[in-house]
């Protein structure tokens, strides 16, 4: 894997998977703003759609997904250089209170009408402000573990963590005084 | 950020660069006319899964090329007033107008006043 740098100041990064041709922000943002991926999802994910989200419609779900992303682009696209990444990102787990090395983070659309956005990007963060993305789903179910395509988010972000950590791309000790500075 | 980390993302950068940037502000460019696309492009694609209907199917209706419908179902055409009405008489939906506007939303009196 290869990494390319989404903000200037370095704060913002992506991973670029072997024998993908872009980063994981351009898959997504190309996938959620394309009609014909996002029809054979939601018609492969209807079920999911109806259980947890009530939502029976298969054009408004698309529709919405089609707004959210526009939203979730100009969000990313106007990030001055003084933006704090740590609002948007949160801990994965709700439970997750404290730091942990190389966390899992995710960041969604907050405020949204009628129902909660279900585009996730995912992200490692690197140290405090500073995160990398993995990747990111439509998360139609209550935990990702019980989707393949949610399931698959996790275990890539699970994947560049180790990454990162055997070849020692951060500093642990770094790490141990940033919490101790707490 | 850490030199450490930034050395090494650095040094891992990816050789070519990404086009997430301009894609992204071409579509926000254009998202006054390209969500309207992206919409209609999604009710053409779930009719067509309806009625088992393959783009060359809709190609010959429409009298264009298949390649032309490979464009409009990708949501990024523009598409004229003529490209439309023939979508939907190749595909019997409404397109265009898909909800009426209530006028006069007042009472006569009104109106008139």
């Amino acid at each position: 894997m290869t990494f390319d740098k989404i903000l200037d100041n370095n704060t913002l990064w992506a991973v670029r998977y072997e024998g993908v041709a872009d980063n994981a922000l351009q898959t997504l943002f190309s996938q959620w703003s394309d009609p014909e991926w996002l029809v054979d999802f939601f018609l492969a994910n209807m079920s999911d759609l109806e259980s947890y989200f009530k939502i029976t419609d298969i054009n408004q779900a698309i529709y919405d997904t089609i707004d959210d992303n526009q939203r979730m682009q100009c969000l990313i696209l106007d990030l001055s250089p003084e933006a704090d990444l740590d609002k948007i990102f949160r801990p994965l787990e709700n439970s997750r209170t404290s730091e942990m090395l190389l966390g899992k983070e995710k960041a969604k659309i907050k405020d949204r009408p009628q129902h909660a956005s279900w585009l996730r990007i995912y992200a490692i963060k690197l140290e405090p402000g500073c995160y990398i993305i993995t990747g990111g789903a439509i998360k139609l179910t209550r935990t990702m573990q019980e989707r393949e395509h949610t399931l698959k988010e996790l275990n890539k972000m699970e994947q560049v963590r180790n990454y990162l950590i055997s070849n020692q791309a951060i500093d642990a000790d770094g790490f141990v005084d940033f919490l101790s500075e707490l | 950020m850490k030199k450490k980390t930034l050395e090494f993302l650095e040094a891992h950068q990816s050789e070519t660069p990404s086009t997430w940037r301009e894609e992204a502000e071409w579509r926000r460019e254009n998202w006054p006319w390209l969500r309207h696309s992206q919409k209609i492009a999604v009710k053409v694609l779930l009719q067509m899964k309806q009625e088992g209907l393959t783009q060359k199917l809709l190609a010959e209706r429409m009298d264009c090329t298949q390649q032309y419908v490979s464009k409009i179902l990708k949501g990024k055409e523009n598409m004229s007033l003529d490209t439309l009405s023939r979508l939907e008489d190749a595909l019997g939906i409404s397109l265009i107008y898909d909800e009426q506007v209530a006028y006069p939303n007042m009472v006569a009196e009104e109106a008139f006043a």
